[in-house]
């Protein structure tokens, strides 16, 4: 790649990824959410994979980081809809605005965002979709990347004759 | 005036833990020093203004999300973001 796109790129990735952030951020109340948002930080993850390649993208992805992301983000929506079940009796209950009175005031106090739309757990929910969805869409293309760069490496190399 | 932690905490830990990986490979050509942090910090500012709050948000008149994850992204780099030493790989 050329050597202004290799100075561009990375401060572009990184407001590419706070846009990403604050769409998920804003879910509730502007369009976006979760998965927009996540797909958003994936493309500033991937903008940078393209351009520097595998080895010298300066956002390095272990594979133990994408898997716990993923698992964190899977695990907090599925345990936010079980605190539902457990103080409710449904799944998924908005326990932080508690339409119906059943919940008490300090688990709605726990489970309420700080902002001024009292939009309850849907925030969180975006924040954990969006988890997911940032690591899932990075890993598809980090395992392209390292199919094609690895694979090459092990075509290079000399193939002993069974004899 | 009233500050809603709702985004700022949510923005400063997704910035966070993407600021943990920004770990340059220390083999490489590339070098991004801190005047790139600078420009981008001073970029994130002005795009935040640009941006202005959410709806029904009084609290500043700045995209206080956006703000949050450019100061995870850097203090995550400063923390968390240490020096990439290659490994060889075993296919």
């Amino acid at each position: 790649m050329s050597t202004i796109l290799k100075i561009f790129v990375f401060p572009a990735a990184m407001v590419v990824m706070c846009l990403g952030v604050l769409t998920i951020l804003g879910g509730h109340i502007t369009p976006g959410g979760g998965f927009q948002g996540g797909a958003m930080i994936a493309a500033g993850l991937i903008f940078c994979l393209i351009v520097y390649g595998l080895k010298e993208s300066p956002f390095n992805l272990s594979h133990d980081f994408l898997s716990a992301i993923e698992s964190i983000g899977a695990l907090a929506y599925v345990f936010l809809g079980l605190a539902g079940l457990l103080f409710s009796g449904f799944f998924l209950y908005n326990l932080g605005v508690d339409l119906y009175h059943i919940v008490p005031a300090p688990i709605q106090a726990i489970f309420n965002y700080s902002d001024p739309t009292n939009a309850g757990i849907v925030p969180y929910l975006n924040f954990v979709v969006g988890l997911k969805v940032m690591v899932g869409l990075s890993a598809i293309v980090y395992a392209f990347l390292a199919f094609r760069e690895y694979g090459e490496e092990a075509v290079d190399e000399p193939i002993e004759e069974i004899e | 005036m009233i500050i809603y932690y709702g985004p700022l905490i949510f923005g400063f830990l997704l910035g966070f833990i993407l600021g943990t990986r920004i770990r340059i490979n220390s083999e490489s050509g590339l070098k991004f020093n801190a005047s790139v942090y600078l420009i981008f910090i001073i970029v994130a500012f002005i795009i935040a203004y640009l941006l202005g709050p959410f709806p029904y948000y009084k609290d500043i008149p700045l995209a206080n999300g956006f703000l949050a994850a450019a100061i995870g992204i850097i203090l995550g780099k400063l923390i968390l973001g240490r020096e990439k030493i290659p490994q060889k790989t075993q296919n």
